[in-house]
């Protein structure tokens, strides 16, 4: 067996309602001053109201920044982090979707460490424990309220500048399923994807996977392959958002320890150049990522074929063959679109391509895959996935 | 312990190494190419080295303190950095395990990994001509 390091430091609390409860953890971190990181959809529709009424009746005010972008930014991150700090804030509560999330991990490193953003970039840098975080996340895809990574867009070099270290796990994850009721059904589905992806990435990623990444993994796959079309359909079905956030949080601790592969190397690429949404990317990707692993994983493939309950056959060929159509029919069943012209990536030109291609074989998901990326590979798969 | 006994043994080997990768043109090109400044910083034994590639003409290895503002910065210990050029090391576990620090844009520093991949063969024949040790492959 293979030599390996599973953690997952955050709390994991799951309940109906359970976002109200959060000064009470919050308190219990010992934060007296708490800042409160959310966007403008969730501010204005109320549904951070039980959470924030919670949290002013124990703490008085509670400065909110409720700007973030989807994919937020530096510019965004300077400007949370200068607000936090001059509210005096000594702990974070980030309530949204990943880019909500990975906008307090980051602007948590600021308040606590202070400096320049980009010093702190890097992997592992990051090397003392930060304010107290609690993460309660309105999407059911990133795992980031589980993960050691944080990424956030540099506009003008147009990539994603990464930070990962196990600091950056949040001290809390409330999973409250009534977060979710207002998640469109194209958001649902590709988020949801999102997490797919981390589960499927994550059980071949041979040298750092574990029996521990796999059950997770593997338990994930199973939840979403019956909840996501659930959900998706019916975005009130409490059992079906429940599973999906329970499904997607251990995909993220899955993944946080055995990592993610090229789908999300070409996701990030794509993502960092048209701004197109990462769930959807990935869920675009990840039949064409499973074809190029095949030659090296089809042995895993084809069992979590068969834990799935799609086949019995002992040809591993055959399984991954069975869990490739399944993950095609689970995208055309909720209604994504399967190639990137759809989500609207422009058609590239040769250098285009290849600077495209570079930045997906130098993202540092490729280095988990288990099968090395290169430049023609990933212009293969981009015009195959085109 | 570490292979090496102090920071002299350790500064032989890796100005050894980097000196034999900067005389191979193949290994060096792309790193020339990539235009960054890397540094190491070493402990148990203590030791930094500087490989300055800005000019994007040359490789300049510095060994000790210096002024020149790194790209990349990788810290760890000396023993790591002897597994690594051995061959032995698989940074993916050894990242998740804490072992390698990276700052920097770490796209940028790992995508210079199968660049320097080669040298790996090298690495015996330095630290037998630098330290008169032969190491037993791996
Ligand atoms: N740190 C990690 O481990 C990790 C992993 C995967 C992805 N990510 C990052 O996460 C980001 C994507 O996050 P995401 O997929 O959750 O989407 P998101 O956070 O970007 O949100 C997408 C949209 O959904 C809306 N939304 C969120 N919750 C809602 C709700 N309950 N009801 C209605 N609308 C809602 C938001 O307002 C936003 O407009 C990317 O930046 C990606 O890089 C991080
Ligand atoms: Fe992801």
């Amino acid at each position: 067996m293979n030599p390996f390091i599973f953690n997952c430091p955050t709390k994991v609390c799951f309940a109906e309602g359970s976002s109200s409860s959060v000064a009470e953890h919050l308190a219990d971190l010992g934060a007296k001053s708490p800042f409160l990181i959310t966007d403008e959809f969730l501010l204005k529709n109320n549904i951070i109201a039980p959470a924030l009424s919670a949290l002013e009746e124990r703490f008085g005010k509670v400065s909110i920044y409720s700007d973030v972008p989807p994919d937020s930014d530096l510019e965004c991150i300077n400007k949370v982090a200068k607000n936090a700090k001059d509210a005096g804030a000594d702990s974070i509560v980030a309530i949204g979707g990943g880019s909500v999330i990975d906008t307090a991990k980051v602007v948590n490193i600021c308040l606590t460490l202070g400096g320049d953003i980009l010093s702190h970039q890097g992997l592992n840098a990051i090397e003392t424990k930060l304010f107290p975080l609690i993460v309660i996340p309105t999407t059911a895809g990133t795992g980031s309220e589980v993960s050691y990574v944080a990424m956030i867009k540099h506009h003008v070099e147009k990539r994603k500048i990464v930070f990962g270290s196990k600091f950056l796990a949040p001290d809390i994850a409330l999973l409250d399923p009534m977060m979710q009721l207002t998640l469109p059904a194209k958001l649902t589905a590709a988020t949801g994807m999102d997490a797919l992806t981390h589960a499927i990435e994550s059980v071949v990623c041979e040298i750092t996977g574990s029996s521990f990444s796999d059950a997770l993994a593997t338990e994930a796959a199973r939840m979403i392959f019956k909840w996501l079309p659930v959900a998706t359909a019916d975005g009130g079905d409490l059992e079906a958002r429940s599973n999906m956030l329970v499904a997607s949080c251990m995909a993220g601790s899955a993944f946080s320890n055995a990592g993610v592969g090229i789908v999300h190397a070409l996701a990030h690429s794509t993502g960092a150049r048209f701004n197109t949404h990462h769930g959807l990317t990935n869920a675009i990707f990840l039949p064409h990522g499973m074809r190029f692993n095949q030659s090296v994983a089809q042995a895993k493939y084809a069992q979590l074929s068969r834990q799935l309950g799609f086949s019995k056959t002992l040809d591993d060929n055959e399984g991954t063959a069975t869990l490739i159509d399944s993950v095609e029919n689970l995208l055309k069943q909720l209604n994504l679109p399967s190639r990137l012209e759809l989500i609207g990536v422009p058609k590239l030109n040769e250098s285009e391509l290849q600077q495209w291609a570079n930045d997906a074989v130098d993202d540092p998901s490729t280095m988990f895959n288990p099968k090395e990326l290169t430049v023609q590979d990933a212009i293969e798969i981009y015009k195959r996935a085109y | 312990m570490s292979f090496f006994a102090n920071t002299q043994e350790l500064e032989m080997v890796m100005k050894g190494l980097w000196t034999a990768i900067k005389e191979d043109p193949d290994i060096a090109g792309p790193l020339i190419k990539s235009g960054l400044v890397v540094r190491f910083h070493y402990r148990e034994p203590e030791g930094r080295l500087t490989v300055d590639c800005s000019d994007n003409q040359n490789m300049v290895i510095i060994w000790g303190e210096c002024d020149i503002k790194p790209d990349v910065e990788m810290f760890m210990k000396s023993e790591v950095a002897h597994e690594f050029w051995r061959g032995a090391v698989s940074v993916p576990m050894y990242l998740i395990a804490g072992k390698i620090v990276a700052k920097g844009p770490v796209n940028q520093a790992l995508s210079l990994l199968p660049a320097i991949k080669p040298a790996f063969k090298k690495y015996p024949d330095v630290v037998q001509q630098t330290l008169n040790r032969t190491l037993v492959s791996k």
